[in-house]
């Protein structure tokens, strides 16, 4: 600075911003939470369903069944916040699911490298989808639905349209229906993995990147983000995480047989979008995806208890997802208004 | 007004007295700016009529109020004597008037035939329930004979050479013309893309068009084509009219006069010029890539170097590959002594070179996320301390930004889109000077942003020089460029025609040089271009 006098700045005036008061914003962002709590005691005191549903046997059902979907809803956060689609999610985790079971019960692998195996899997699908995206700038949205159903006739084959139930390892069956202090063990897995995709999202340069890519990838790539790696690294994420999430799922079922996957993925996007609108709403985040999972999942299993038929669950999935992606669309267009 | 004075008496014979487009007292406001003031447009039937003037002097805006896509604040209209009311002037109106435009980019279909082209705008010819090919074939092909187009009405867009694509978009805008409606052909820009040849190449059609009584108006900034086929001239100024040239043969000096005239300048160059020493920090020699054909300069410490010259001639390409957006074909760089080619934005800003694109909504804003985080983004892995994102420091670094670049906004929360345009771009420029570079480039830096802000860019680019940046500033604004230059580059048509010292021209200096599009004087490499 060689100027002896101040440079002439505006700076000093302070201009009044429309910003909504500190208790509404708590409220704004704690919502679906208090929602969710609010669902737990109503279904905990209606007269249908207050015998069955305040239970610890039925919290453990509540936090079991959702604890694998919540994991495929942390996987699709890695590429929808880069502003990508991934619809193979919910088939890589039956691929994974079918694979861990017919490796050991048609080649009699041990259960460590059938896990393995079927993770590598789930990787090497997310290798592909990334590759097809951004190296071949093919649409997301067209070529992981492709995938989906390529996956899907591939475990057909496998299987040949059987359900493995023998010769899978009771070590892992075990694990499935292991409770700490009532609640599940796979719900603690999803619990610590949901850490770890907090960290990766809030503190390091490859998080922080995926939310730029995002907002705007044109101008991501001209302040230096390797937009193209980290996109393709996203994927392959998404992939292993969904891999995994099958191993859990055949932990808890004990049985695979082959299909399409969407009735674990189309919950998990329930959760996604609704975590979209808490915690940090207009944006994609992780614990509002976990309150986005478990809130699906105490109303499912309040629907059933007081009587809903089996398609009730369908319907509500459905409507919360509607709801869900309406809400995050108007809070994401208020954001960018500003 | 400079009206020719032996205008009146010459009553050629192709172009009559009558009027086809008479436009009169057209005033029109800019949140505060007046971008026409009391101007007027006059252009006979069946003649070619040239509409010039500089960046900012409302010619665009008097075409864009034709095209209805402006309200004027005032004025009137009358095409081939017919009144209009300006107040209730909509783009159908000037479709019904028998205005036709065709602009720069020429919304043409690449992948489609020449046929469905005119189809699409015209509509599909039915037979029965199915689509009259041959008909529509038949109409096409006699079209396009009219219009000296030698071509297949089959083929594809994307295969005819540029001019005749022209040609074709101004056939398809005139189709519907017959004997019941006279149309006017508007062209804006026609020549910006085309090359040398392929200018001429259509000139002289649109000529021997206006020969049959077609009436054209032209909007272009290269004056020698223009004055090769128009026989009237408008001249804008400052949203005024500068002159009102009838069937007249100018020169392009004068033309230039009457174009540059003393323009108000709101920003005066510092007078302090002696701020760069003679260290260069950045040198390239026979650069080329895209329009860029063959460049050479080079850049010391604390000089702010200006890049201009008119759209298509390379100022923006050549940041883009001094950035490692694009790789260019060949060429050398340096950076403080050793060679330079960076592979990607990565390793260019390693170097040390920092860029502000043209392009701020979508090149440089992250609009759904805070100033801190718009902040952030360019230092992330520097920033990024023992496995974690210290939220806390990049708050602060953003809170001393704010304030030493006089950004007016509520907070370091406050999201990217509550700011105007012109603090969006304060922070922009933060966002590369908190890296303290080595070389800024910076493209169109004050482009769409106010005054207050402008000075305070100003402020801060010559700050970044005094410490010892080397500065590349490319724009179109050579208020601009004159007042904050240290030494102009001009360019025409991706080559350096003049290198001009501050002080030694003004702004209308300038302009004259922009404007006047030397002939570059051909480099022997050119066959490998």
């Amino acid at each position: 600075m060689t100027d002896t006098q101040a440079p002439p700045s505006t700076a000093t005036v302070s201009i009044p911003v429309k910003q909504t008061p500190a208790p509404l914003r708590l409220l704004e962002n704690y919502a679906l939470p208090l929602l969710t709590v609010l669902v737990y005691i109503f279904f905990s005191f209606f007269p249908l369903s207050a015998a069955a549903f305040p239970t610890v046997n039925n919290l453990n059902v509540i936090l079991g069944s959702q604890a694998v979907i919540a994991l495929i809803a942390i996987a699709a956060l890695f590429p929808l916040i880069s502003g990508y689609f991934d619809f193979s999610l919910g088939a890589i985790a039956v691929m994974a699911q079918v694979m861990t079971a017919g490796l050991m019960s048609l080649y009699g692998l041990p259960l460590w490298l059938s896990i393995v195996i079927s993770m590598l899997l789930g990787t090497l699908v997310g290798v592909l989808n990334g590759y097809f995206v951004t190296k071949l700038q093919m649409s997301p949205f067209v070529t992981t639905l492709g995938m989906s159903m390529l996956l899907a006739g591939l475990m057909t084959w496998f299987t040949g349209g059987k359900t493995f139930v023998s010769g899978i390892d009771p070590a892992l069956i075990k694990f499935g229906s292991t409770r700490i202090a009532g609640i599940p063990l796979v719900f603690f897995i999803t619990l610590i993995v949901a850490a770890i995709a907090w960290y990766f999202f809030s503190h390091t340069p490859f998080g922080r990147s995926l939310y730029a890519i995002g907002s705007n990838a044109t101008a991501a790539k001209l302040v230096g983000l390797p937009v193209t790696k980290n996109v393709w690294w996203s994927f392959i994420v998404a992939g292993f995480i969904a891999g995994g999430a099958g191993v859990l799922q055949l932990s808890r079922v004990g049985s695979a047989s082959a299909s399409d996957g969407g009735t674990l993925l189309f919950p998990a996007l329930a959760a996604v979008f609704l975590g979209a609108t808490a915690i940090r709403p207009g944006f994609f985040n992780v614990w509002g995806t976990i309150i986005g999972a478990v809130f699906v999942s105490v109303s499912v299993s309040g629907l059933a208890l007081s009587g809903a038929s089996g398609w009730a669950s369908n319907v509500f999935n459905g409507l919360a997802l509607l709801a869900a992606v309406a809400l995050s669309t108007y809070l994401g267009r208020r954001k960018r208004r500003g | 007004m400079s009206q020719n004075p032996g205008a009146a008496e010459v009553t050629s014979a192709a172009p009559g007295t009558t009027l086809a487009v008479d436009v009169r007292h057209l005033d029109k406001d800019f949140a505060g700016t007046r971008a026409l003031n009391d101007a007027s447009l006059r252009v006979r039937a069946g003649s070619v009529h040239a509409l010039l003037g500089g960046n900012g002097s409302g010619k665009s805006t008097t075409i864009k109020i034709l095209a209805g896509v402006y309200p004027a604040d005032a004025g009137d209209l009358d095409i081939f004597g017919t009144p209009y009311d300006l107040g209730a002037y909509t783009p159908s109106t000037a479709q019904q008037a028998g205005l036709r435009f065709v602009h720069q980019d020429l919304g043409l279909f690449d992948d489609l035939s020449i046929e469905e082209n005119f189809a699409l705008d015209s509509g599909y010819p039915r037979r029965g329930t199915g689509i009259d090919w041959k008909g529509l074939r038949a109409r096409v092909a006699r079209l396009l004979a009219e219009y000296e187009l030698d071509v297949d009405p089959r083929a594809p867009i994307s295969r005819l050479r540029p001019s005749d694509q022209t040609m074709v978009a101004i056939a398809r805008a005139l189709q519907e013309q017959d004997a019941e409606q006279r149309q006017i052909l508007v062209l804006d820009e026609p020549t910006a893309r085309l090359a040398a040849h392929e200018s001429e190449l259509l000139l002289e059609r649109v000529r021997r068009r206006a020969e049959a009584g077609q009436t054209v108006l032209i909007v272009s900034h290269r004056l020698r084509e223009v004055l090769a086929v128009s026989d009237d001239f408008t001249i804008y100024r400052d949203g005024r009219v500068a002159a009102e040239l009838v069937a007249a043969s100018p020169t392009e000096d004068e033309l230039i006069e009457l174009m540059a005239g003393r323009s108000v300048r709101a920003l005066r160059p510092t007078g302090d010029v002696a701020r760069a020493d003679r260290t260069p920090i950045f040198s390239v020699s026979g650069l080329r890539g895209g329009p860029v054909r063959g460049v050479d300069f080079t850049v010391h410490r604390g000089e702010i170097l200006g890049l201009t010259g008119l759209v298509g001639s390379g100022r923006s390409s050549i940041l883009k590959m001094l950035f490692g957006e694009h790789a260019p074909v060949s060429g050398a760089m340096t950076l403080d002594g050793a060679p330079y080619a960076p592979g990607d934005v990565g390793e260019a800003m390693d170097a040390g070179v920092a860029m502000v694109p043209e392009d701020r909504v979508h090149e440089a804003s992250f609009m759904d996320q805070s100033v801190t985080e718009n902040l952030a983004l360019a230092t992330l892995t520097e920033n990024w301390t023992r496995g974690f994102m210290p939220r806390g420091r990049e708050r602060d670094t953003a809170r001393t930004l704010i304030a030493e670049f006089g950004v007016k906004v509520a907070g370091p929360d406050a999201l990217f889109s509550s700011m105007s345009g012109g603090n969006q771009q304060k922070v922009v420029m933060a966002r590369w000077m908190q890296r303290a570079p080595r070389l800024l480039l910076l493209d169109e830096p004050t482009q769409g942003v106010d005054v207050m802000s402008r000075a305070d860019l100003y402020a801060s680019i010559r700050r970044a020089a005094a410490d010892g940046c080397a500065v590349i500033v490319a724009s179109s604004d050579l208020g601009e460029i004159h007042a904050l230059c240290d030494r102009t580059l001009i360019l025409s048509r991706g080559r350096i025609t003049d290198d001009v010292a501050a002080g030694t021209l003004d702004v209308d200096g300038l302009t004259s040089l922009v404007l006047r599009e030397k002939t570059a004087p051909d480099a022997p490499t050119e066959a490998t271009a």
